[in-house]
């Protein structure tokens, strides 16, 4: 009946690699050590007003907020002038911008080739000046950092253990099939056409000066080509070597003609795609987090056929991919001297592999194994973030793949996401949006997951997916108290405790609840009202981005801007949603079955007794507690009960958070479940909940069961996910039989023995259970492999487990980077035990 | 015209996603009661038929609801704080259970119909149908309860789920005749050949156990079901581990059931469960043993082998640590 723990001390290394490839990333990984570097370097326009920093983009990185202010001054500090063009000043904000990123890139960042790197594009962390006026610079530190700015007002929300909100940078997929097929090129000529259909007092206002400030931009990437040919050129010179010599010619061949060009070739597409994706990062001054790459399997794929036509060995390929891989990392330079993680930790530019056609035919293809083998010999490595599509019908061949990769990694070096559930939620949010011109059966198929996994449609639909992240707990608290906080707030570093104050609706006490169905009715009160704080709480900062933030070079990247004239930040993009992510919702479901079942079902205690239990944190209380933790159902275990409140907490956040649109952008607001790290975070802030959880200890992670309630395995888990995403309608879904309520999807890990793949008999078992949770799971997946041996001896020895990958929620992280009390919730988390 | 009350089973625990007990991803459930009582048990909360108290010291808050509660004052708390269950007071009723917060008192056993424990497990359907899974009955000894363990092998068969029963084979011709036609896969426990080491080990001779091993065999090769046949061998230290009795029961194998079976695995002694029979309050003779050496896995493997030529022969379970790497069988589920 049992199933022996078998330790398995092996770290994945990786290779084989070149002697190129390996020594660069030997290279990176001496981090700190290492002479070059791509950290920020601060430009500043020389004003005395100057702004540097756009902080608004970390409101939703709670690890910052004591940094803010530092970071702010710091920059400004730091900053090197940039001698302006002489009617900078009489352009709109987004013209200077765009001239002031372009002008920083290109003649000020200098420009660097590593030793024997096949890809140009080093350095491109920056933090440029914000642009502004006097009057401008007043005005938004007046609406950042004023009495009633979105500082305080993000910092009250955080304090109060509502969640987060920020409108931040990153979190799309730009359109990098079109600009590798057009050139910027040919986007240039579109923003031209455009603007010169525009009727004179167009051109004369806001929509003019957006399109002059894009094509400015969309120069960007050509004269910085220009740039890296000639140090090309200079090193092929100077070059002893005749086989890098005919390498460093052909790099400045292809910067000859990428991106400004149409690529034809693979080592065309592959430098161009960089130098695309790399000047995001740098018109949002913001390291690659959720810059995501889309389906580069299938858009580079053209590229890749010719050049094997045309000679090209398929390791060449691979080396050159390689050589991408390795510019991905250095994002992560940014804050270098902060350590090589810490905040910086987990960005996520995704590439996606595989998934389904526009006939429902599989889309894997030889660039597909060409990636998953370059995936698995540069792992352990971070960026980019690979997620691989599957499907009912996904190959043998591409399963028996993955699964080899998962057995020789530490876990699944990739996410895994599952297309029928995924593309169910985008068709249902074309409904619920009144997109349904713009995400259509015929080709919903090409969406692709930001970041970690979260779904988007590619190339003109930025979603927001991390700028809203609710803690529901919050509401059950405040059903327990009649909408007041359960314990005092105190400041830690005044040291200064806040009354508390009717900050949510008035619903009845805890002692006029009678009924199950009263509680349930407050707490449906009090969930309307913080998804609502939430919405005005992120409208303060969307629309000081809107207003103050533009980053014109990704509104090139993005259709609809150009056709709008507004910037990305301002609406621009065809499909333009805001996420809220729900955190803590298997302890929000596993908080109401407590109650039902401690007060309403066994009236084991009362509810007055219960808001007392929890006010003391549970101390006196034991017994009580022990029976919440111990004796109430709990979501995740396929319980049909218990699972069908958790479907009930599901639909009616969800229904509550498609009421709200920004005001300033007119941003719909669509759900999804992520929950970063905050559900460690805010495990601290929150009070001690009716599940049994004491105050101090984590939250539920996105759509997982609660720590240790899945008793019942990885099949009954993965049900109890699929049924309150909504399972599956016989009489049709909304893609086939499928409902999916998260159109963006909801990060599920599940944490495998490794005795699951000890034998080729097992790995087939696994493919099949791979296979099951497509018919039955979520929309996404990631796959731990862990033994908790091997991660208690690299709590002891660090130095050994340097490179050692675990996931923790919807990101990779260095174990040994992450904090103690993570390390063991993750380790607590590798078996499914009983309590 | 009244109808008899549906039978219940008494169910020790159902474990899902099993990848141990028969092809592909299967639900297994482990029936309370066995026909024989093997000195080295794995489950041996599985062996008497009646529902079984046990307090989980590690979940224990120390509150005493128990002691007040149980109606038989078979509970007391002995002055280190360890509840102290006096066995021949407890009737096994459950109130100890019920009261418990932490559930550290656990009743082992518990009553099911057929229906709700098959609306149970057809719940991973799924994962059977894209694994070639099943349900698998296991125990104890699954055909002990044997209306109810018909009476669910009948309801899985009309719910088109597959079944797989595992058994000792101590249970009557009669018996094994009525379950075979709702077996899809039979794993059968072949322990030892010789019937006075067989009494000594589990208490009966191997006299029925060979006897229905044939039988089995027979229906295999006449009769649509079972289509696959299984048999398992427990390896277990100073008993079972001899090359005579391999060399025994491989000829008993081929010279026996033809070419009924599929494969032959040899299972390898385990002893996490030394601290079940603390928590039973029982000794156990096998708690001092160590896992078998890889080596010798290996050796009676090929012994095996050598008796049948023509049967898949492969070993599974955990071995001692020193000589594991390297090794690919490194799980083990109790045998």
């Amino acid at each position: 009946m049992n199933m022996v723990l078998t330790p398995e001390h092996t770290m994945k290394q990786p290779g084989p690699l070149s002697d190129r490839i390996r020594w660069l990333r030997d290279y990176y990984f001496r981090g700190t050590e290492r002479a070059w570097n791509n950290e920020f370097t601060a430009w500043t326009t020389g004003t005395p007003w100057d702004v540097i920093y756009n902080e608004l983009t970390f409101y939703i990185v709670p690890e910052t907020y004591p940094l803010l202010a530092t970071l702010g001054a710091s920059y400004l500090q730091a900053a090197r002038p940039v001698a302006l063009a002489p009617d900078f000043w009489n352009w709109s904000l987004s013209e200077r911008r765009a001239w002031f990123v372009r002008e920083t890139i290109v003649n000020y960042v200098p420009q660097e080739i590593l030793p024997g790197d096949l890809i140009a594009g080093a350095r491109f962390n920056i933090q440029t000046s914000l642009c502004f006026t006097e009057a401008e610079s007043q005005q938004w530190t007046r609406q950042v950092k004023g009495k009633n700015g979105a500082r305080s007002k993000m910092k009250w929300f955080h304090d109060h253990g509502y969640g987060n909100a920020g409108a931040t940078s990153g979190h799309l997929i730009p359109g990098h099939e079109r600009a590798l097929a057009l050139g910027w090129k040919g986007i240039y000529a579109d923003l031209m056409s455009v603007y010169n259909a525009l009727k004179p007092q167009e051109r004369a206002g806001a929509k003019g000066a957006q399109l002059r400030a894009m094509m400015t931009a969309a120069t960007m990437a050509r004269d910085l080509a220009g740039k890296y040919r000639l140090l090309c050129e200079k090193l092929a010179a100077a070059e002893p070597s005749a086989a890098r010599r005919a390498e460093l010619q052909t790099m400045a061949a292809n910067l000859s003609r990428v991106p400004w060009e149409p690529a034809a070739t693979f080592w065309e597409a592959v430098q161009a795609l960089w130098f695309n994706h790399m000047l995001v990062m740098t018109d949002e001054n913001y390291p690659g987090a959720g810059v995501s790459l889309g389906r580069i399997d299938q858009y580079l794929y053209p590229y890749y056929e010719k050049s094997l036509r045309d000679g090209m060995p398929r390791e060449w390929a691979k080396e050159i991919l390689k050589c991408f891989w390795i510019h991905a990392n250095t994002a992560y330079d940014a804050m270098i001297r902060n350590g090589n993680q810490g905040i910086t930790a987990g960005f996520g530019q995704l590439v996606t592999l595989s998934g389904l056609g526009a006939g429902g035919e599989d889309m894997t293809n030889a660039l597909t194994y060409v990636l998953l083998e370059v995936i698995d010999e540069m792992s352990p490595i971070l960026e980019p973030k690979p997620n691989v599509r599957l499907h009912r019908q996904s190959p043998d061949a591409l399963l028996d793949k993955i699964v080899a990769m998962i057995a020789s990694s530490q876990g699944a070096p990739f996410l895994l996401n599952f297309d029928e559930r995924s593309m169910a939620g985008m068709m249902r949010e074309a409904r619920l949006a009144g997109l349904s011109h713009l995400i259509t059966e015929g080709n919903v198929h090409e969406y692709a997951p930001v970041g970690c996994l979260e779904n988007t449609m590619v190339g003109n639909d930025r979603s927001g997916t991390v700028d809203n992240n609710i803690n529901l707990l919050k509401a059950v608290e405040l059903a327990l108290t009649g909408g007041r906080d359960l314990l005092p707030f105190t400041d830690p570093m005044t040291g200064k405790t806040e009354p508390i104050r009717q900050d949510g609706p008035r619903t009845p006490d805890a002692a006029s609840l009678k009924t199950w169905e009263d509680f349930w009715q407050a707490y449906a009160v009090q969930t309307r009202c913080i998804i609502e704080k939430c919405a005005n709480l992120y409208e303060t900062s969307e629309a000081i981005r809107a207003r103050f933030f533009p980053t014109p070079y990704l509104s090139c990247l993005v259709k609809g801007c150009a056709e709008k004239g507004l910037d990305v930040t301002q609406g621009g993009a065809e499909i333009s949603f805001t996420t809220l992510e729900a955190v803590t919702f298997a302890t929000t479901v596993d908080s109401l079955l407590a109650v039902r079942y401690l007060v309403f079902d066994r009236r084991i205690c009362t509810l007055p007794e219960l808001v007392a239990a929890l006010q003391a944190n549970w101390r006196g209380y034991e017994v009580l507690q022990a029976q919440a933790k111990n004796r109430a159902p709990k979501y995740g275990r396929d319980d049909d009960a218990a699972d069908a409140l958790a479907r009930q907490v599901m639909e009616l956040w969800c229904g509550e958070t498609w009421r709200h649109k920004t005001r300033s952008t007119n941003r719909q607001f669509r759900p999804g479940m992520l929950s970063w790290n905050y559900w460690a975070g805010d495990g601290y802030i929150l009070a001690a909940s009716a599940d049994g959880r004491m105050r101090g200890q984590f939250l539920s992670n996105a759509i997982c069961p609660s720590n240790g309630a899945d008793i019942h395995g990885p099949t009954a888990n993965t049900n109890s996910v699929g049924k309150v995403l909504g399972g599956k309608a016989p009489d049709g879904g909304d893609w086939l039989d499928y409902i999916n309520f998260l159109p963006n999807g909801a990060s599920h890990t599940i944490t495998f023995n490794p005795s699951i793949l000890a034998d080729p008999a097992h790995r087939d078992k696994f493919k099949a259970f791979l296979r099951g949770y497509a018919q039955n799971g979520g929309t996404a997946l990631q796959i731990n492999l862990l033994d908790p041996d091997m991660l208690r001896d690299a709590q002891a020895h660090p130095q050994d487990y340097r490179h050692l990958l675990v996931r923790i929620t919807g990101y990779n992280a260095y174990f040994t980077t992450v904090g103690r009390e993570l390390q063991n919730e993750v380790i607590e988390r590798v078996s499914h035990r009983k309590f | 015209m009244t109808r008899h009350p549906a039978p219940q089973g008494t169910i020790l625990e159902i474990q899902r996603m099993s990848t141990e007990d028969g092809p592909g991803i299967r639900s297994t459930v482990f029936f309370k009661g066995c026909s024989l009582s093997c000195g080295w048990c794995h489950n041996p909360e599985s062996i008497r038929p009646e529902p079984q108290i046990q307090w989980l010291k590690t979940a224990c808050i120390g509150c005493r609801l128990c002691l007040d509660a149980c109606p038989q004052k078979a509970l007391t708390r002995a002055a280190n704080g360890d509840i102290v269950i006096d066995r021949k007071l407890c009737l096994g009723c459950g109130t100890c259970a019920e009261v418990c917060p932490s559930a550290a008192m656990e009743l082992l056993g518990k009553k099911w119909t057929v229906s709700a424990l098959a609306d149970e497990l057809v719940k991973d359907r799924a994962f059977f149908e894209t694994s070639g899974g099943g349900v698998t009955l296991s125990g104890g000894e699954a055909a002990l309860q044997h209306d109810f363990c018909l009476a669910l092998l009948r309801e899985l068969r009309a719910r088109d789920i597959a079944t797989a029963l595992d058994t000792c084979g101590q249970l009557s011709a009669k018996a094994l005749t009525d379950l075979l036609p709702y077996v899809d896969v039979l794993l059968y426990d072949l322990k030892e050949i010789d019937p006075q080491k067989h009494r000594a080990f589990t208490g009966r001779d191997n006299e029925k156990i060979l006897a229905n091993a044939v039988l089995a065999a027979r229906f295999k090769k006449e009769r649509p079901y079972p289509k696959t046949l299984w048999l398992r061998t427990p390896i277990i230290p100073e008993a079972t581990d001899t090359a005579d009795n391999l060399r025994g029961l491989g000829d008993f194998i081929r010279e026996r059931l033809g070419n009924a079976a599929d494969r032959w695995e040899l299972c390898a002694f385990n002893n996490l469960c030394r601290d079940k029979y603390l928590r039973l309050g029982l000794d156990w003779p096998y708690a001092g043993k160590s896992l078998p050496e890889k080596s010798q896995m290996e050796e009676l493997a090929a012994v095996a082998q050598s008796r049948v030529p023509s049967l898949a022969v492969s070993w599974s379970g955990s071995v001692r640590l020193a000589d594991r790497a390297g090794g690919k069988n490194k799980t083990a589920r109790g045998c």
